[in-house]
């Protein structure tokens, strides 16, 4: 069981999960089941060229057992917080997970986690060929299977498609207005998105050639024939508007209402408290907002032309999300008011004297 | 998944150094700050149906400051206060600018915007090798850098020629005048150009673009 030749920590793995998967059907009998855990595996087992070995593999019945070993662990984990089994989402467990094992980490990426195997484990094609060495697909040979063998699909639809208007042709009842696609509010999946529905690596020319097929297909009068096939290559975009928190409503003892937001702007904060009385004086600091910095230009919406106002304008904006209706939170959002401003200052390169500015150009 | 599209909508810092570059991905859409009442959807064409439609699912890039929804900012005006700007004091150039705007009674906005078109050449030069002598060729221009190049004739006239104790913003105020009556420096500049187009009209035939 331990280290045998240059496998290293795979083959540890397989035989001490297939030892582990023996043992516990044997003690399944005497003791009541378990979850048996892999607890670690000591580095000093990794040989040299595990490297050269390629990507770990893992067995469809490896994957089988880490899928019910998540779920235990799951109806475990809900007793343990005192909540319902049942009703155990994911969100659920990573509160839990983040209360029970508090990490320092900075990289999220490092902490404890417990997620379905599905998604930690990464998704590998089965085995492509027979006993004999004869691989299934018809496509095997072009090294991207799934890859032509959706360009063959797609462009079967668009043949099939075009024999429909023929014979809608023939019957004389061919009208260019029908059913069309709704496309708004969603996109084309990206490369990586295909790649990952292909389990395949595909280039950047394949994914446009996939693209321009796609859009072929949607030409056609009566691409409505083939809706969920395409749907299923968009992806929904929500609307942007939603995105943003409106800052809730609270009232003064006075009864008048009043919201808090913050803004920032490169370095600097603000914080805005809006009341809806109506008079329309600004107070920064406590002090009248004249004196407080030169009012140079006259504008509306506050837009001051220091950086210390851009952070006092997206206060402003939104705390006024939540005295205005849906359509002007749209109206305000398309007006840029609500994002915040990115740009920074840019940092000075070695070589050059500022940003941009270079040393005096010398020929000699 | 998500994660590819969430490295889109991060402020974006490039991995090499490049010299045009911003803070916004391609992702982010230009802010829109006009206040005014928006067409009903019944009268949009499908195009601007589709742009609105991509307005409410695209990240929108935040608004410049020097922009307002106020019916008194005006881009072009904008985009002159940026050009006449130096060493970025725009409190400076848009002062410069809005004082001629006082001077001016009558509609200074319209006067300024038909100074400006006033000032554009219709036609430009291009320096073409050919045969080891350059020749200057008479070329199309395209409306933006015909605006540009009003703009710059016109800022260029008013810091160089005037007299010792005139101001900039009256000095502007006289040019935007007399290239609104088409007189003055700047419209003559313009006919200079022409004219040298209307020349070199036989080389026109060197232009492979």
């Amino acid at each position: 069981m331990a280290a045998s030749g240059c496998r290293g920590v795979r083959s540890i793995l397989w035989k001490y999960g297939s030892c582990g998967k023996n043992f516990c059907v044997s003690r399944s009998k005497t003791v009541p089941q378990l979850p048996v855990r892999q607890i670690c595996v000591s580095s000093s087992l990794w040989k040299k060229n595990l490297a050269a070995a390629g990507p770990q593999k893992f067995t469809q019945e490896f994957i089988d057992k880490q899928v019910e070993e998540f779920e235990v662990g799951k109806r475990h984990l809900a007793n343990m917080m005192g909540e319902d089994p049942e009703t155990f989402t994911q969100e659920d467990i990573d509160r839990s997970i983040a209360y029970l094992f508090p990490s320092g980490l900075f990289e999220k990426r490092a902490r404890p986690v417990m997620k379905h195997p599905d998604e930690i484990f990464p998704k590998q094609t089965a085995i492509q060929w027979d006993a004999e060495g004869r691989p299934f697909h018809f496509l095997f040979y072009t090294g991207r299977q799934s890859y032509y063998s959706l360009l063959h699909d797609v462009y079967e639809k668009i043949l099939a498609i075009e024999r429909h208007q023929d014979k809608m042709r023939n019957k004389g009842l061919f009208t260019s207005e029908t059913k069309q696609i709704l496309l708004t509010g969603s996109r084309w999946l990206l490369k990586e998105e295909i790649e990952e529905y292909l389990v395949e690596n595909i280039s950047d020319h394949d994914y446009v050639r996939l693209i321009q097929l796609m859009e072929k297909l949607l030409s056609m009068p009566y691409c409505s024939l083939e809706e969920e096939f395409i749907l299923k290559f968009r992806k929904q975009l929500e609307a942007q508007s939603s995105k943003h928190e409106i800052p809730a409503l609270q009232y003064d003892p006075q009864g008048v209402a009043f919201s808090v937001a913050d803004g920032r702007r490169k370095t600097a904060k603000a914080s805005i408290t809006l009341r809806d009385s109506g008079s329309g004086n600004i107070t920064i600091n406590g002090r009248n907002y004249l004196h407080c910095f030169p009012l140079l230009q006259d504008r509306e919406q506050l837009m001051f032309p220091l950086h210390f106002a851009g952070a006092l304008r997206l206060a402003i904006s939104r705390a006024l999300l939540s005295f205005v209706s849906e359509g002007e939170v749209e109206r305000i959002r398309q007006a840029g008011l609500l994002t915040a401003d990115p740009r920074i200052r840019e940092r000075k390169k070695p070589g050059q004297e500022g940003a941009r500015k270079k040393f005096t150009w010398k020929k000699r | 998944m998500a994660a590819s599209v969430r490295h889109l909508l991060k402020p974006w810092t490039p991995s090499l150094c490049l010299v045009r570059w911003s803070r916004y991905n391609s992702y982010y859409l230009d802010p829109d700050p006009s206040k005014d009442a928006r067409v009903p959807d019944s009268e949009l064409s499908p195009e601007q149906k589709e742009l609105q439609e991509l307005k409410t699912v695209r990240r929108i890039k935040a608004a410049l400051s020097s922009d307002t929804s106020s019916p008194f900012s005006d881009p072009l005006m904008s985009k002159f206060i940026n050009m006449m700007m130096q060493d970025g004091s725009k409190i400076l150039a848009r002062g410069i600018m809005t004082q001629p705007r006082e001077e001016i009674e009558c509609s200074p906005h319209s006067v300024f915007q038909q100074a400006l078109e006033n000032c554009k050449p219709i036609i430009g030069l291009a320096s073409v090798q050919k045969g080891g002598k350059s020749y200057q060729v008479p070329v199309p221009l395209t409306d933006n850098r015909r605006g540009f190049l009003a703009m710059k004739w016109m800022i260029t006239e008013c810091r160089d020629n005037k007299h010792r104790r005139t101001h900039m913003y009256e000095k502007l105020s006289q040019e935007l005048l007399a290239a609104f009556a088409n007189e003055g420096n700047v419209v003559k500049r313009k006919h200079d150009l022409h004219r040298m187009a209307e020349a070199n009209r036989a080389y026109a035939h060197y232009r492979w673009w």
